[in-house]
């Protein structure tokens, strides 16, 4: 055996659990996800080849993938920007040189780490009920709370609310991005009389589209796979009346409650190509608002 | 990120007063905001040790008297007892940090020290492998564990962890592992060290805070993971402390809130205790990688 090739196996052997990973649990499940996307498959009998109806069906005769798309939409724009903006706000608080910056930044990045745990989805159904504390606090003030988790109207928000409430981990990367940001940049522009309000969009917003962008790109794709606050709340049903029917729950039923596995296969690809489209608009975007050093 | 590092603001011609109000009124903002967020946890905590009457009476977080007797009703409020749900979790937990840390290391010393044919055009397919949605994959992989009888064992949640499927802990450590100067490899192979010796003897050692901190995360993965236990999973007896809490919320949870909140401040505790000991690794964490909790 010659050295190259003796060095190409000892390298293998180590990659060894990656490959076998790549192909059985990534490559192979890919391929036959798509294969089954275009059959008809209960898990009983085999897979029967059925073209594309499932895609036909998707895109014009069912009302749930309709309704499932919009929560989803109305969710990430919503959310995202939401999350991001306060984000970013909280960040520039942080970043003028305060006392306890330590403390400050544990607190906020705390909900961040936590908020996957069904814990908190429990919390929320009880912090939004109608007898829930949000409606204590509203009454403090006046307010007649609806009772938020159960009417179809208000259902979304409470879970836009839990998903800013996790702002902790943009605003972390947004302070570190701040933080690269040259001091004397600010000096000059204050000695020629810029204005704070002038300094932060002409030199802070645009040092920063580069990680407005990763936070933007990442925040996204995240809240196109939410699964599990909206499982809590809705008890599994996406309910009341599919107001929080999130694209991952409604394919979760398809597969998981109703069995229909190459239906579900077929949203699971048009998901992918949903967050494909988006991401590909961003970079393409990405061009004409991200400043990048060069 | 230590604390001498941040900048002071710019202070104009000595207007040290409106600095002073401007500081003042940040520190107000940020308490503020800290209360407002924090205020739901402390609730929740305060609410798992009120006496029951108490929960929905009142909003303070100041029991009247401390009373425990939810987290003894939540304990054995289902027909399986917590402490099996937190056994399960431990179990899986531990299993995934080992598997994940083991495989990932090895996949990424490959990448970042060996020489091979094809390299990279594996590491481009490994980069790929990140930005596919698993809910592609969710379909056959479940389908290729039912048929090898593996659901309702932990099999399915543990094993893909020792395949190094988490490609970002691999990318993460490829960094990492860059960053150690190559002279000490060299040194190592001029003794007559194999690359495994290396690996085990050199890297490993010299990577405990990128194994730490994939460790860490792992462990908070896992342990909050809800989806990959809901499908595979069936069996009470199974069940992980997430599986555990929302079988409680289906069942006596409508009407005993405080034994529910107390089984949640429990299921809570492993993570806030992460959080308290190696707080500075996982901020670190996010702040040079970017990972999005």
């Amino acid at each position: 055996m010659s050295r190259a090739s003796a060095n190409d196996t000892r390298a293998y052997l180590f990659l060894l659990p990656w490959f076998a990973g790549f192909f059985c649990l990534t490559t192979g499940p890919t391929l036959a996800s798509l294969f089954l996307s275009f059959t008809s498959f209960d898990l009983i009998q085999a897979p029967r080849w059925i073209g594309a109806a499932n895609y036909v069906r998707i895109a014009t005769n069912d009302v749930s993938f309709i309704a499932s798309l919009k929560v989803t939409f109305f969710f990430v724009a919503f959310a995202v920007p939401l999350k991001l903006g306060f984000a970013l706000a909280v960040a520039m608080a942080l970043n003028k040189g305060i006392r306890g910056l330590p403390l400050y930044r544990a607190i906020f990045y705390l909900p961040s780490l936590l908020g996957a745990s069904v814990a908190i989805a429990v919390l929320w159904r009880k912090l939004f009920s109608g007898d829930g504390l949000v409606n204590k606090v509203l009454a403090l003030v006046g307010i007649h709370g609806p009772s938020w988790i159960s009417d179809p109207d208000y259902s979304i928000y409470t879970l836009v609310v839990l998903s800013v409430w996790q702002f902790g981990s943009p605003m972390i990367i947004f302070l570190a991005g701040l933080r690269q940001i040259p001091h004397d940049v600010y000096e000059a522009a204050s000695l020629e009389g810029a204005s704070k309000r002038r300094q932060f969009f002409k030199i802070t917003l645009p040092l920063l589209t580069p990680v407005i962008f990763f936070n933007a790109i990442v925040q996204t794709i995240d809240a196109f796979k939410a699964f599990t606050p909206a499982f809590i709340i809705s008890e599994g049903t996406g309910g009341p009346v599919r107001s929080t029917l999130f694209y991952t729950l409604y394919l979760y039923q398809e597969a998981f409650a109703y069995f229909r596995m190459g239906y579900a296969a077929a949203l699971a690809w048009v998901l992918v190509l949903i967050i494909a489209f988006f991401t590909a608009v961003s970079f393409i975007t990405a061009r004409y608002w991200v400043h990048y050093d060069d | 990120m230590t604390d001498g590092m941040h900048r002071r603001p710019i202070v104009g011609s000595g207007t040290v007063v409106r600095a002073r109000a401007l500081s003042l009124g940040i520190h107000l903002l940020l308490c503020g905001t800290s209360l407002v967020m924090l205020y739901p946890l402390l609730w929740m905590l305060a609410s798992s040790c009120k006496p029951e009457n108490e929960i929905f009476s009142s909003m303070s977080i100041w029991p009247s008297r401390l009373d425990f007797d939810a987290y003894v009703r939540g304990w054995s409020g289902l027909k399986i007892g917590f402490g099996r749900f937190f056994w399960n979790s431990l179990v899986i937990s531990v299993l995934c940090v080992i598997g994940n840390v083991l495989s990932c290391s090895l996949a990424a010393y490959a990448f970042a020290r060996l020489r091979f044919k094809g390299k990279n055009f594996w590491f481009a397919l490994m980069l790929g492998t990140l930005m596919l949605p698993y809910h592609v994959t969710l379909i056959p992989q479940y389908i290729l564990f039912l048929s090898l009888d593996w659901v309702d064992t932990i099999l399915p949640l543990v094993v893909p962890k020792y395949m190094a499927t988490d490609a970002f802990f691999i990318f993460l450590m490829v960094q990492f592992f860059r960053g150690i100067p190559r002279e000490l490899d060299e040194a190592a192979m001029m003794d007559g060290c194999s690359p495994w010796r290396i690996y085990r003897k050199v890297i490993l050692p010299l990577s405990l805070p990128v194994l730490a901190t994939a460790a860490i995360f792992t462990f908070i993965f896992t342990w909050d993971d809800f989806f990959a236990p809901l499908i595979y999973l069936n069996d009470i007896g199974s069940y992980t402390v997430q599986l555990g809490l929302r079988a409680f919320v289906d069942s006596s949870g409508k009407s005993d809130w405080g034994a529910l909140f107390a089984m949640s401040v429990l299921v809570l505790v492993p993570v806030v205790a992460f959080f308290l000991f190696f707080q500075r690794l996982l901020i670190e964490g996010v702040a040079t990688t970017g990972l999005k909790r």
